[in-house]
């Protein structure tokens, strides 16, 4: 759902971009200058010696029959090289990639490509293609481009594109905010540069780089072409997603794992016992194993204070290069994963250090996954019963439209999964779907109910739930749900009987289960 | 659904229109012509109403004036019998007769929101003493004859119409939209203004009209009230009490899987339904748990889809329920774990129920405290504000499916933040449950007032369902600023907690 966004913005920018860009302002007195030369020598056209062509080839799995994928689909990309013949393009580019090459922009020449990382909460993936004659001779004339995290407030960048026969195409922009944001799965932000300007529209794509002089400054994020602002994925996050990269073991981006409240409300503030300009903001939750817990914070502490930057009313700290910027950054942008992060809190009036080591929550170390790419969805098929684990990606693909009962209960709990993390819950089991076999006659109109326990057995992940039911009582499995109708009863002959022909048969399932 | 009663205003055009779209069907045969002077149907009367309707986002005001009219008929010394939905939120009620212009002003005696029926009579009844009140007959046949009589749109006139009945089935029952109960289906027209109308058979009343299709939906489908339901309506208000409907307050499951069937302990025979769900406050709390088979009740044998033979036609089980009243009992008989068991139930009615429905006649409640408005959480506070947040939204639909009611008989939401100095930083907080005020737990809005009360600290701490920051206001400031956003917002009341 949320890969395309880029692709939609900038096909909107094709509809309405207006004829007079500013492209074209400066173009006349270039184009008096190179009528003068036309006879004797053609035009030069620029091309890039960093960029690459890169076509990827997309298939997801159906949320909904599990065992299936979707139709496949094409991505196009303007990649960067790197040192060591690799290529930067954003993680979207690389997510349930079945088939991905590199093209020269100039001579249309074609490798193809693997995945050699990929952050899709960074949004950033690097490519590279085994080493072969064929790839010597794809990069000789390649060279890497550097990497360049300075850009602040107000300085000018160019966004890169290339044409038909891989002339370059730059659309100039000026950065007007540096903030963070989410980027395109769930969870916390990130930094991003926001720039204004016209991009001209060449073709729809998912990766294109953004350069400050000859270096890399970030790669486009989205583009909304009504109000012509741009936001970038930035620099300082492609360098800390290389450095992890370049040490083998990519860790990825640490967190806090706490929610904050600001306290700019004066009546909050007396009530909490700030003064008027003490810095300080309310934490008001905090995950279980995050960084935050383990170092010792708690709900109710006011932190003043991350690794020396004073946190104000805002939740914001002074950053030496972009000015206020939310504290989340000094965690997420500026440290790694194992850093020693010291944190000021406020407890019962009086001053506490909490010490401690930064840590990522992996998307598996959540109860509703977050995010799911390259793997299919697991699932458990029992007679015609089909068991899921909750997903973030499974509510989503319901829209808004048809999001009433049973979703509306499941997209609560995704919410507010705490009481069911205290509960011991790993995955929330639910029963997905029915299809019509003899031995869940009478179920088929049921669906989006919570597992509680299948023969007697508690069920926190569908590993519990492929286990307890092998261990059914005399012949009927009893599955029990949370809500109506509570209780089901499947024959455990028929049931497997109704299995074997599931399996290749109209539905066109090649396996019972996937727990991977 | 697109279902929706035939309230005047609302409705009208698009009946209109759709009734003018339909192909004009040949009339049946005339039967017997009617003679509109004899006086035959005098008794048939047009209901003239005026009404206001609550506002349910600024509570302490009127509300919005306007009007509409239905039809009814004289079942008894000046006792007229009507749809609910006609004389709703009525502030005035007039009767008209076909013969007689004289406006005749009426007031409600009973009014029967769960079933649409009102009984209404005029405040000097003499003028109607020299008409001869209508009688009931039964429940009609399918495919045969009835005329619907009334006051619809499309002239002043009284008017008829003819078709045959379609259908006899359990239907939702539109004016309160949670309510379901026995209907029968005509093809005869019936439009805008027959609400509360007679549906007559050889010169006997067999239903009331009552709602029907949008004509975008379905062609000539119209429904009416048969008469078991009325009778029950006319019986229940005997005491001079309408008592409401009461229910059994579980969901029965279907038995039609075999493991499921065995592993209740079920030999065949197709007797028995499985209980999915028994809501703790209802009638049977104490008797029936989930995974029960209920085998009879009242000695008819339950089929394992739920449904009963009574009086010879396959009928929900709920239909036996449905005649009864409140205080009546019932006896049901069970097997739990493979073994047989019976129990007489008293009925009663099931209340948290009611606030998911459409509510009427009623002022709304609510409390105002330094501009932050408090409302109970009901169908018409949902529909008025179009609430989307997901927390209010959860509450509301799975009041009962997660047995929420239990912890919270009435949730109070935040609906509306008055902007003031004192209270600019809570204005995004609006649309939220409230949990807790000043340490007290807030069940009902009652508490809101309660908790209201206690002075001891100085501030006012509000915690909110779900959301992540308790609303604080300085009690020092509170005071001044509440006379102030009373008077700025004009609003005369700061509470309306109904009349007790």
């Amino acid at each position: 759902m949320k890969l395309s966004q880029t692709l939609l913005f900038l096909a909107l920018g094709t509809a309405s971009l207006p004829a007079q860009t500013p492209a074209s302002e400066s173009a006349p007195k270039k184009r008096v200058a190179a009528a003068a030369q036309e006879e004797s020598v053609p035009q030069q056209v620029v091309q890039s010696r960093s960029l690459v062509k890169v076509n990827a080839t997309s298939q997801s799995y159906n949320l909904h029959l599990p065992w299936q994928k979707e139709s496949p689909s094409g991505r196009r990309g303007l990649g960067v090289v790197l040192a060591g013949n690799r290529v930067l393009v954003t993680g979207q580019m690389a997510a349930d990639a079945t088939y991905i090459e590199l093209e020269l922009p100039e001579k249309g020449q074609k490798i193809p490509a693997k995945v050699v990382a990929v952050d899709y909460e960074a949004n950033l993936a690097l490519l590279e293609s085994p080493p072969s004659d064929k790839q010597k001779a794809f990069f000789a004339g390649l060279k890497p481009m550097a990497v360049d995290t300075s850009a602040r407030i107000g300085d000018s960048v160019a966004i890169l594109q290339t044409g038909r026969v891989g002339e370059l195409i730059k659309s100039p922009l000026t950065i007007g905010k540096v903030l963070t944001r989410r980027y395109n799965v769930e969870g916390s932000g990130f930094l991003v540069y926001e720039a204004n300007g016209i991009i001209r529209s060449e073709a729809n794509s998912f990766t294109l780089p953004v350069v400050k002089g000859e270096k890399l400054a970030g790669l486009l994020l989205s583009y909304d072409s009504k109000n012509q602002v741009t936001t970038i994925l930035p620099a300082p996050i492609i360098e800390h997603f290389l450095k992890d990269v370049a040490d083998g073991n990519y860790e990825g981006f640490p967190s806090l794992g706490m929610e904050l409240q600001l306290t700019q409300d004066e009546q909050f503030r007396d009530y909490l016992g700030l003064k008027p300009d003490e810095p300080g903001v309310l934490i008001t939750a905090v995950m279980k194993g995050g960084s935050a817990d383990k170092a010792g914070m708690k709900k109710g502490d006011i932190l003043t204070a991350i690794d020396g930057f004073s946190i104000d009313s805002r939740g914001d700290y002074k950053d030496p290069q972009y000015g206020a910027l939310s504290s989340s950054h000094l965690v997420r942008g500026r440290a790694y994963v194992g850093d020693k992060v010291d944190i000021k809190v406020i407890r019962e009036g009086k001053e506490v250090v909490l010490k401690g080591e930064l840590t990522r929550r992996k998307p598996d170390d959540y109860l509703v996954l977050p995010y799911l790419f390259d793997k299919g969805p697991r699932y458990v098929l029992m007679g015609g019963l089909l068991f899921q684990e909750l997903s973030h990606p499974y509510l989503d693909a319901f829209g808004d439209e048809r999001r009433g009962g049973a979703i509306l209960r499941l997209a609560r709990i995704a919410a507010h999964p705490d009481k069911f993390e205290e509960e011991g819950r790993k995955k929330l089991v639910f029963l997905s779907l029915v299809l019509p076999t003899p031995s869940a006659q009478g179920y088929d109109k049921l669906g989006g109910q919570v597992v509680t326990k299948v023969n007697g057995k508690a069920i926190s992940d569908l590993n519990d739930l492929a286990e307890a039911f092998k261990s059914a009582k005399e012949t009927v499995h009893v599955i029990e749900l949370d809500e109506f109708p509570h209780i089901l009863y499947l024959d455990t002959f028929n049931a497997e009987r109704d299995n074997m022909r599931l399996l290749g048969g109209a539905y066109r399932i090649g396996s019972l289960k996937r727990l991977e | 659904m697109n279902f929706r009663p035939l309230l005047p205003l609302a409705a009208s055009a698009l009946l209109l229109t759709a009734a003018s779209a339909q192909p004009a069907a040949a009339p049946p045969p005339a039967t017997q012509p009617i003679d509109v002077a004899s006086g035959a149907w005098e008794g048939i009367v047009n209901i003239d109403v005026s009404v206001l309707f609550p506002d349910y986002r600024e509570p302490w005001n009127a509300g919005q004036p306007s009007g509409g009219s239905g039809t009814g008929f004289l079942i008894g010394k000046n006792r007229f019998l009507t749809n609910a939905h006609v004389v709703s939120n009525a502030t005035r009620i007039l009767i008209r007769t076909t013969n007689d212009p004289e406006p005749h002003p009426a007031k409600i005696v009973h009014i029967a929101h769960d079933c649409d029926l009102a009984l209404i009579e005029a405040e000097d009844g003499s003028h109607f003493e020299r008409l001869k009140p209508l009688d009931f007959g039964g429940t009609p046949q399918l495919n045969t004859e009835v005329i619907a009589i009334g006051y619809p749109i499309g002239g002043d006139r009284i008017s008829v119409t003819r078709g045959v009945v379609s259908r006899i089935d359990f239907r939702p029952y539109s004016h309160t939209s949670v309510d379901s109960h026995l209907a029968i289906q005509v093809d005869a027209a019936i439009n805008p203004g027959n609400s509360g109308g007679p549906v007559m058979q050889e010169g006997k009343v067999v239903g009331v009209a009552f709602q029907g299709f949008s004509g975008r939906v379905a062609q000539n489908v119209g429904y009416m009230i048969p008469v078991p339901v009325i009778k029950r309506f006319l019986k229940d208000i005997e005491d001079g009490r309408y008592d409401h409907y009461v229910d059994l307050a579980a969901s029965d499951f279907p038995i039609e899987n075999p493991a499921q069937a065995k592993a209740l302990g079920l030999n065949g025979g197709g007797v028995g339904v499985m209980v999915g769900d028994v809501e703790p406050q209802g009638s049977v709390a104490d008797v029936l748990k989930i995974g029960d088979v209920i085998l009879s009740i009242d000695d008819n044998p339950v089929y394992n889809n739920g449904l009963v033979r009574y009086e010879g036609e396959l009928v929900d089980m709920n239909e036996i329920v449905e005649r009864k009243f409140a205080g009546d009992k019932i006896k049901l008989a069970y097997q739990r774990d493979g073994k047989k068991a019976e129990a007489t139930v008293t009925l009663k009615r099931f209340d948290p129920y009611v606030r998911l429905g459409a509510q009427y006649n009623q002022r709304p409640r609510y409390i105002v405290h330094a501009g932050l408005v408090f409302q109970p959480l009901d169908r018409n506070l949902m529909d008025a504000h179009q609430m989307r947040d997901s927390t209010v939204n959860y509450v509301f639909d799975n009041f009962l499916t997660d047995k929420l009611y239990v912890e919270r008989p009435e949730p109070v939401v935040l609906t509306t933040v008055l902007p003031d100095e004192v209270n600019t930083w809570l204005t995004p907080y609006a649309h939220s449950i409230v949990d807790e005020i000043n340490g007290v737990k807030i069940k009902t809005l009652k508490d809101v007032q309660t908790a209201l009360e206690k002075k001891d600290k100085p501030f006012i701490e509000i915690l909110l369902l779900e959301k992540n920051r308790p609303l604080v206001l300085k009690r020092e400031l509170v005071e001044a600023a509440h006379k102030r956003i009373m008077q700025t917002y004009n609003i005369q009341e700061d509470a309306y907690l109904g009349d007790e």
